[in-house]
């Protein structure tokens, strides 16, 4: 009884479209109730290869919903979830697709919130998982936020923003992310331009910025103090910081004092 | 312990000379002889409750392995030391031996007759010590399932002793449980290999070893615990397994080194370089360097060069020069060639060139991310060697795509403090640099010296606490010097006393002496 259940659910869920998506979470926990009573939601020895099919539909369906939703919390939730099924040994090769790119959107969230040990972390086992390098490279899924983390690092912001822009994107799921990873950017670029040029022309600091028009530009800059005027933008940081030169010295000695003492007390200090 | 045990084995060697009068190198001691004086020192450190015997009868392990009748050997030793062959243990152990060895009973009886001065008893650390040496010959003739399933059986049988003399003996057993099962097909990093499997056995292995307070099996299972994730890349488990447990301070040197390596192989993943450069450090520091123990030494040496590249140090080219490393780190200085110069299309190459070396060496993935300071090292080349160069040379030079993208990469480096006292000009497409910082003007020169003296003063400290000092014997030496001279000058004082005395009362004085 459960398992019609749950076969009418996933036609219900496969057939949503964007409009009714708030129908989604309804949906979806009772799929996982129904799961609950088969004792598919955590896999076991036990679990037949069926439900733990239907068990790994359900939860990427819930995976690739919430981040359309832009559930970030949940996404993670059901990633969690899916982790034994992705790890234990009864592999279901025909329904590969899905976990990368579910894997390829966990490797996204992680890059957008700016955490790069765990992203390497998930990379590594990441490897082994699909057995060889060949998989990877050719899986497009996971390639996307790996190029997109070279790029970041290297600092070719452009190749960033054009990753975001239109077809090089995956899939819709990715492209939720493309506004969060072109406001991360934009915020690296200033602060790289805030140090780097003395000043610039506000019509090459729209394109600089990726941003669509001069008034965006003179609302960015106001809102990072910077000072526009004659139709260029001055950065102010750099001013402050020439002054800092002769407080420095004062700053400096009281280090180089505390320094010393300490070597001194080492010194004389009987182990 | 390695300390103890050298000063200390002039007395171990000097008991073995009365015990069986024979020459005492084990380079010329037939195989079998070795194996009954090894059980001698069994006996002696179950008697003694010293676990330095059991150890030396450990060491002849890797000499024992070479000979080619060991097992014949190793055959005669399982008869010697359980004479009844209805004996269960005896016959768990030559389950595993080649029916050859078996049935040599008459031939060996008469040789052992003779040379048999030492009195085995049937003791449970001599079972194990047997059983560890049939893991080894099982080891050696690669029949790893047979293996698998003895080590199996032998660790839970050594679970079941509580006996602290047996803890040598069985980290060892644990340690070639572990090789067996690596053997095993799938291999890891297969998600499906028998690795898996162990980890319930060396966890409660582990929760056993604290319990008893067995600090050799501690470390060896906790290590071989590292070594199980890291084989098969859970490395969140491995860093959960680290910070739960504490690695006994007391274990081994080269079990320290052991953990000290894994360690560092995981803070480099989690992109902690700093302290995966200190563990790696500490690791070749305390390593041997020669003898068969060089290949951890050359391991545990190319990983400490990946993170120093990580982090924007080059390694220093005496290493390379080393003539147990030269062979093995040669596509590795190639790297660093490459990432000195900032060449990014000579990286690239190499990388692809020796992917296979590098995968093996679990330092692949490291490497790719060196990509990034390979650029920031050409951008600071350029930056210094022209004080004006156009962004499209910078383009050229670096082999980036797009101009668009050499721009930014040159002012993300800018920011990061790449190339200090730089500037970009947007309209001409420019990168301009203004010399005329004086370095020695800042505090650059005050924090560099900081650094090095605060390691300076760490390693004096350290030194200073690891001295040790001469034995009581001079000591007592000393005291009686001591109390010698205290008794001389008493003497003469009253010596002199009785001189005083001598011209009020005659001979009185001398009755003090």
């Amino acid at each position: 009884m459960a398992d019609k259940d749950l076969h009418q659910i996933l036609s219900q869920l496969s057939s949503l479209s964007h409009h009714n998506l708030d129908k989604a979470p309804h949906l979806l926990s009772r799929a996982k109730l129904s799961l609950l009573h088969l004792n598919a939601l955590v896999p076991s020895s036990q679990t037949s290869p069926q439900h733990l099919t239907l068990a790994r539909r359900v939860l990427e369906i819930g995976a690739l919903l919430s981040i359309r939703l832009k559930d970030t919390d949940a996404f993670t939730r059901y990633y969690q979830q899916l982790q034994p099924f992705y790890s234990s040994n009864q592999q279901h090769n025909a329904h590969k697709g899905e976990q990368s790119k579910v894997t390829g959107l966990y490797l996204l969230l992680l890059l957008s919130l700016g955490d790069y040990a765990e992203f390497h972390t998930q990379l590594e086992g990441l490897e082994v998982a699909y057995g060889g390098k060949k998989a990877i490279d050719e899986d497009v899924f996971i390639q996307y936020p790996v190029r997109l983390e070279q790029a970041l690092m290297e600092g070719s912001y452009d190749k960033v923003w054009g990753e975001t822009k239109g077809e090089r994107v995956p899939s819709e799921e990715f492209g939720v992310f493309s506004e969060v990873l072109v406001k991360t950017i934009r915020i690296e670029i200033a602060s790289c331009a805030e140090r780097a040029y003395p000043s610039l022309p506000i019509a090459s600091a729209k394109n600089l910025l990726f941003l669509d028009s001069e008034g965006a530009v003179i609302q960015f800059a106001n809102h990072r103090q910077w000072l526009p005027r004659d139709g260029r933008i001055y950065f102010p940081q750099q001013e402050a910081e020439a002054t800092m030169g002769e407080k420095d010295i004062l700053v400096m000695s009281g280090q180089v004092i505390q320094n010393t003492l300490g070597y001194a007390r080492e010194l004389e200090t009987i182990v | 312990m390695a300390e103890k045990m050298d000063i200390d084995t002039s007395n171990g060697e000097s008991k073995e000379e009365e015990k069986t009068g024979g020459p005492v190198a084990p380079a010329e001691m037939s195989t079998e002889k070795i194996i009954s004086t090894n059980f001698a020192l069994i006996n002696q450190a179950v008697d003694s409750f010293d676990p330095r015997f059991t150890l030396r009868a450990l060491r002849s392990i890797a000499t024992l392995r070479k000979r080619e009748d060991f097992a014949q050997a190793l055959g005669a030793g399982i008869r010697q030391a359980f004479p009844k062959e209805s004996n269960n243990a005896r016959r768990v152990l030559e389950e595993m031996l080649p029916e050859s060895v078996r049935q040599q009973q008459n031939g060996s009886a008469e040789t052992n007759g003779k040379k048999d001065e030492v009195e085995v008893v049937e003791i449970a650390e001599v079972w194990a010590y047997l059983g560890v040496l049939v893991q080894v010959y099982l080891l050696d003739t690669a029949s790893h399932q047979a293996g698998a399933t003895f080590s199996l059986n032998l660790v839970s049988k050594l679970r079941s002793f509580n006996r602290r003399t047996m803890d040598p003996l069985s980290s060892k057993a644990y340690l070639y449980l572990s090789l067996f099962h690596e053997n095993l097909a799938p291999l890891p990093p297969s998600p499906q290999s028998p690795v898996l499997t162990l980890r319930p056995t060396l966890l409660a292995a582990l929760r056993s070893a604290v319990i008893r307070n067995d600090s050799d099996t501690q470390a060896a299972v906790t290590v071989l615990l590292l070594r199980n994730y890291i084989s098969t890349a859970d490395i969140t488990q491995a860093d959960l397994l680290v910070a739960q447990t504490q690695f006994p301070a007391s274990a081994a040197n080269n079990q320290v080194c052991r953990y000290l390596y894994y360690l560092g192989r995981i803070r480099a993943i989690q992109l902690a370089y700093t302290e995966a450069h200190s563990n790696l450090e500490a690791a070749t520091r305390k390593s041997p360097t020669t003898g068969a123990a060089v290949g951890f030494y050359q391991q545990a040496t190319k990983m400490l060069i990946v993170v120093e590249l990580l982090m924007g140090d080059i390694p220093e080219r005496a290493t390379f020069r080393l003539p147990v490393l030269e062979k093995a780190l040669a596509p590795y200085f190639k790297l660093v060639q490459a990432v000195r110069v900032g060449d990014l299309g000579g990286f690239v190459k190499c990388v692809e060139g020796n992917e296979g070396r590098f995968r093996g060496d679990g330092t692949y993935t490291l490497i790719l991310r060196l990509r990034q300071n390979v650029i920031k090292t050409g951008v600071r080349m350029l930056s210094l060697s022209y004080s004006r160069i156009s962004l499209r040379d910078i383009c050229t030079r670096l082999s980036v795509e797009s101009e668009e993208s050499a721009e930014y990469i040159t002012a993300k480096a800018i920011r990061d403090g790449v190339i200090p006292d730089s500037s970009l000009d947007h309209e001409k497409g420019d990168l301009l640099t203004h010399s005329g910082r004086d370095v020695y003007g800042s505090t650059e020169p005050s924090e560099a010296f900081h650094e090095r003296i605060g390691a300076l003063l760490g390693m004096r400290d350290e030194c200073v606490r690891a001295m040790r000092y001469p034995g009581n014997r001079n000591r007592e030496a000393g005291i009686e010097a001591m109390k010698a001279r205290e008794r001389e000058r008493e003497l003469v004082g009253e010596v002199l006393e009785a001189e005083d005395e001598e011209d009020e009362e005659m001979g009185g004085g001398m009755d003090g002496l």
